[in-house]
Parts: structure tokens; sequence; C-alpha cells
């Protein structure tokens, strides 16, 4: 032990971060069990609507999932074709199931399996 | 009708055999008549810590399959009265512990005994579920260590899924905590979690805070469950527990370091 090292800052005891890594892990954990795991279809179902107006390239898809303390962010970011690639609005006279534009690529894309959370991480919280 | 307690961790060697054979034998001393139950199968141990391994003849497994009766199974202990034990076999694998066999033993025992504790295994499979599966009441038995809490919260969750009470929509199992291995020394020099930290993650109540104490293993060692050596701080902790579980209200101790003077503190410095 140097003398320097009585100047230097206090790194953050071991048994503070053992703490927040639980409340962090546990809390996704949690989540995780409780109930069906509704984010896979929430994925699909929202990447089905966008494909009903817009041709969405699979390619230009790009979902993140950010697991911090207090909360977790679900990012969808599609890249939108150029103006002129836009489809006309679907209207009532056509069948919803059947995009104007083919098929709704979003629905055979394979969500990520680790995607589970889409909550406030509430750790003292128990279903 | 007599009370069901499991003993569970999720994670091994957190103290559950060692808090299962204290905290029976402390019902029985409050004059409840007591069982303890390993089902441990294959690795039979609380015959160890209960000092009785000499006096086993048949086992749990064998009255499940109807080779020996209930009676000549239980081993009573030579040291306190009303309390006796159910070894597991040591041949065997847990798949010999069918719901229904369990079920039938336990039904019979809860006719003549007032609690019914049930010593786990670790892991969450098939032996630790037969193990809560018919629980009243759980104690759940974490070191204030990581790998221990989460292991905890896991095995609350299969509590809250895959109990029978949980199945049967019947009032939830009630679930307490037991922090072992408690270290206040370390816990002030901020390398280990503190009781509130632990109580604030797994959020459930706590039932009592044993140190960590050499009486452990020297109790361990002659076969006598650390209850009975009341001069030890975890026997005294284990006898707050079980006044605890029974609905007393004791405050807890051995939760925070000992004052030490100048002299015992330059002692350390040197040791």
């Amino acid at each position: 032990m140097s003398i320097f090292s009585f100047f230097r800052a206090a790194p953050k005891a071991s048994a503070v971060q053992a703490k927040e890594r639980l409340q962090i892990v546990m809390a996704h954990e949690r989540v995780g069990r409780s109930g069906p795991d509704y984010l896979p279809m929430l994925q699909q179902e929202l990447l089905a609507v966008i494909a009903k107006y817009v041709d969405i390239d699979d390619n230009k898809v790009e979902v993140k999932l950010d697991r911090g303390g207090d909360c977790s962010t679900l990012e969808v970011n599609i890249e939108l074709p150029s103006r002129d690639q836009i489809k006309a609005p679907v209207g009532k006279d056509m069948p919803v199931s059947k995009p104007a534009n083919g098929s709704a690529k979003g629905e055979d894309k394979d969500p990520p399996k680790a995607a589970s959370a889409l909550t406030n991480g509430g750790v003292s919280k128990r279903r | 009708m007599g009370k069901i307690i499991v003993m569970t961790s999720g994670k091994g060697g957190v103290g559950k055999t060692t808090s299962s054979a204290a905290f029976a034998t402390g019902l029985a001393l409050r004059g409840f008549k007591t069982v303890v139950i390993d089902f441990d199968v294959g690795l039979r141990n609380l015959d160890l810590v209960m000092g009785c391994e000499r006096r086993v003849v048949f086992d749990f497994i064998n009255v499940i399959n109807g080779e020996a009766k209930l009676n000549q199974a239980l081993v009573k202990d030579k040291r306190v009265d009303n309390l006796y034990i159910l070894p597991t076999s040591q041949t065997r694998d847990k798949d010999a512990l069918t719901k229904e066999g369990v079920e039938r033993i336990l039904n019979e025992l809860s006719k003549e005994f007032d609690y019914i504790v049930c010593d786990s295994p670790a892991g969450i499979e098939r032996g630790a579920l037969m193990a809560l599966y018919f629980a009243d009441h759980a104690v759940i038995v974490t070191n204030p260590e990581v790998s221990s809490v989460r292991d905890s919260d896991r095995i609350l969750g299969v509590l809250n899924s895959k109990s029978r009470r949980a199945e049967k929509g019947l009032e939830p199992v009630t679930q307490q905590l037991l922090l072992t291995r408690y270290d206040p020394e370390r816990v002030e020099r901020g390398e280990m979690l503190k009781v509130d930290d632990v109580l604030e993650i797994l959020a459930i109540p706590l039932l009592g805070v044993i140190p960590e104490s050499q009486a452990v293993l020297r109790a361990s060692n002659i076969g006598m469950p650390v209850i009975l050596d009341e001069n030890s701080n975890a026997g005294q902790a284990y006898l707050d527990a079980v006044g605890r579980f029974l609905g007393e209200e004791v405050e807890h101790r051995f939760t925070s370091a000992q004052k030490k003077g100048l002299f015992s503190r330059l002692l350390r410095r040197t040791a």
C-alpha cells in the first residue's frame, strides 16, 4: 500500500456492487418468468402493422433491448423506403389480412429470444 | 393436523440441513412433536448432522415403496423428547420420490406430529420440488452472497407457481428469510451484503440472521444440532428464530459487529 493510495477515491464497496448487480439481473428474471412472454408477439405485430402501409426491408429493421437498472427500453428502428415507394393507405375495401404489397414481412421474422423485458425494473415488487 | 415447513434455498451449501436440524430441534424443545425429513435422496446427510447415522435401519423411500412401516423408519432423537428423524435412502435416486408416495407419508405424519420439517436438496429438480410441493411454510435459507440471493429468488418463484397451494389456488405458502453465515464485521467493511440489502431484494419477512460461527462445524462434527449449543451465537440465533416462527417478538441479535477495544484492534492488525 503506497502513501498515494490514501488520496485516491475509495472504490465502491464490493457489497454495494453486489446489490446493484443483483437488483438489475433479478428485475429482469422476474419479468421473464411471470406470465406469457409477449415481446416477440408485440414485435411481430408492430412490424405487420407497419408493413401494411410501408414496404419494409427486413434487413433494415433493427430491434434493440437495453436493460437498465430503473427502466428498460425497447428500440425498434425501421428504415423507411424513399418517398416514391410508399404505398397508398389501405382502404376499407381492402382485405386486412393481405397487405397491398405481398406478405407482411415482419411476420416471418424470428424475434430475438432474449428480448423478454419491456417494463420497469421494480425490484421490490413481486408478482 | 401438522404443519409442513420446507427449508429450501436453490443453492447448495448455504445451510439447509444445519438449519433443518436446528429448527426441528428447536420446535421439539418448545414441546411440539416434530419430525424432520431428509429429501436429499442419494445424498443422505441429515442423519449425520442429527447424530443418528448408526441407528438408521429403514428410510423414507422404503416407506414410500411399502417395504417398511413408517414407525419402523422413524428414528427417535436421544437428546430431545418429541423429536424424530426420517432419514432418506443413500442408494436410490430422486425419481423414487413420487408425488403420491410423498403425499401419503406426509398425510400420515401430519396426523401424529405438530410440525413436519422438510430438508430440501439443492437445485430445482424433483427432490427439491417434492420437498416444497406440500409445504404450508417455507423458510428460505440464504447466504449474503450474490449467487445464493439469486437462487433464493428463483426458488421463491417456484414456490409461487409450482407448490400445491399455488396449483390449487389456496392461500399461498408463507415465506420467511433465514440469513445464514452472516459476518457483521465484513458487512461493516462493505465486503458483504447487509441484512437490509437482502431483504430489499427478496422482499420477504426476516425470520432470523444466523451469524457465521465456528460452533456450526463443531456441532456437526459431533452430530449435534447447533441449537443445542446454547452458549454459541449461532445456537442462540436459531433459538430466537424458532421463537419468531412461533409468533413471538424477539429482537434481532448478532447483526452488528462487536465493538473492539484498542488492544484487540492492534492484535488483529498483526494477525
